[in-house]
């Protein structure tokens, strides 16, 4: 388990029947409830904000491969499997596939891992804005993520695309206002 | 051979011999009644300053609450029956809850509240086990949780030992509670889910509970049981969410006890 890096599995992750969609109701549910903690809590360890399905689940160089794929007991968790628990977790707005909010369609192969939903990053935004007496400033999206005014902060080095979406529900609260293009998304915070 | 009277004062003589045996009865009982209630506020009173003097440590010492539950067990005193059924019956007389009372409510409370947190534990871990979990599984996670409150503060507390554990689901009983103690094997476990088990199915969960887990074959040649019927019992865990699948076996499948799950590291790297 080289690639866990310091990653405490539970014991459920060893336990091979927890790599075989249960056929009971309630035991698939309680499976199902195991894995989308787990899959939260592995993702939020590595900083994992999306997920490739195919990738995690087929190439070892993935960084989640080694949550799907135990080689110790010689277990591996099928790609219909994760959907599925990609689905059960969406229920509870802890994952979302990505671009299904853009018209493409989604329930293609990536999917986002709300460890922490958007509007949980727009709470955590907004208390670094007020913290620091960023109120009134404006800043880049590249500023926020990468700059060195926010080195340390929660959200330093996050998912560009999931900080963008944290800051759509800022501004729908009238908290923040975006500006620019594409290219170098600028926001002003209230 | 005696002689009997005949004449009317024989009456009287009769009369008077059993009115004074009468009397005599009701002063010996009377006697004997007020020995034995002193006897009993002497034990009373004994027992009421054990408990208040000891009840924190009946609380917190778990190998000295196992000496006074044995003690009371020892001298007919079942202090949790008398006080559960005081709590359920409502109103049977002071005869029911004489010995809460006694007890200055210590211990029959330390095991209402280690109750409550068994049915949290059995509730909450109903999906994947169908009801039925280990005991020494119960107390291992209840010993977690109490460590890990500890860690916030708490310093009160000891040790849970499985004999508590038994005696808190003892304590849920008179509520007509589905729980219950079941042997499984030589284990006992606690069953959360109002279901009896058939004979083939206690079979199947002890071997399961030894090995971690069977498949139909395995069953077949250690039981000498016909296919239909391993496939029978198998399938009613499964059904029951008392075993777990897995597919991944290689060849056959393999149903799982989910209290291996829970278990340390040595549960697991067989199969495959």
């Amino acid at each position: 388990m080289a690639t866990s890096e310091g990653f405490q599995f539970p014991k459920e992750h060893s336990f091979p029947p927890f790599y075989t969609p249960q056929i009971n109701l309630s035991t698939r549910h309680a499976q199902l409830t195991k894995w989308s903690s787990l899959i939260l809590s592995y993702c939020r360890h590595h900083s994992i904000y999306r997920l490739s399905l195919s990738d995690a689940t087929n190439s070892p160089s993935s960084p989640a491969y080694p949550l799907f794929n135990n080689e110790a007991i010689n277990r591996r968790l099928s790609p219909s499997y994760v959907k599925e628990i990609v689905n059960f977790m969406k229920k509870d707005g802890r994952a979302e596939w990505y671009g299904s909010d853009k018209n493409e369609g989604g329930g293609g192969d990536v999917v986002w891992i709300y460890w922490r939903t958007p509007e949980e990053w727009a709470g955590v935004v907004e208390g670094w804005v007020e913290e620091t007496g960023n109120k009134g400033q404006v800043m880049t999206v590249y500023e926020l993520t990468e700059g060195e005014t926010t080195r340390g902060s929660e959200f330093w080095g996050l998912d560009q695309e999931l900080l963008i979406k944290a800051i759509q529900v800022l501004a729908k609260k009238g908290r923040a206002q975006t500006m620019g293009g594409e290219e170098n998304l600028g926001v002003k915070f209230f | 051979m005696s002689r009997k009277g005949v004449g009317l004062a024989a009456f009287d003589r009769s009369r008077l011999t059993s009115a004074s045996y009468a009397n005599h009865g009701t002063a010996l009982r009377t006697t004997n009644a007020q020995a034995l209630e002193t006897q009993l506020s002497v034990f009373r009173s004994l027992l009421q300053q054990f408990s208040q003097q000891h009840g924190k440590e009946i609380r917190s010492n778990p190998s000295f609450r196992a000496q006074f539950a044995r003690m009371c067990t020892a001298i007919g005193v079942d202090f949790l029956a008398a006080s559960a059924s005081h709590e359920g019956g409502g109103g049977k007389g002071g005869d029911s809850s004489i010995w809460g009372q006694l007890l200055g409510r210590t211990v029959n409370d330390f095991y209402f509240e280690l109750a409550v947190k068994v049915v949290e534990v059995c509730s909450k871990t109903r999906g994947e086990n169908g009801g039925l979990i280990d005991v020494r599984k119960v107390r291992e996670l209840l010993q977690l949780r109490q460590e890990n409150q500890m860690g916030t503060g708490q310093k009160e507390g000891g040790g849970l030992t499985e004999d508590d554990v038994l005696r808190a689901v003892g304590t849920l009983k008179p509520l007509g509670s589905a729980y219950s103690i079941v042997k499984v094997g030589s284990k006992p476990y606690i069953r959360s889910v109002p279901k009896e088990l058939n004979t083939d199915q206690s079979a199947v969960l002890e071997a399961a509970q030894v090995l971690g887990y069977v498949s139909v074959s395995m069953l077949m040649v250690n039981l000498k049981w016909a296919r239909a019927r391993a496939k029978t019992a198998v399938e009613d865990l499964v059904g029951e969410g008392m075993l777990w699948v897995d597919k991944q076996a290689g060849g056959e499948w393999d149903y799982w006890n989910p209290g291996f799950m829970m278990e340390g590291q040595e549960g697991v790297g067989f199969g495959g």
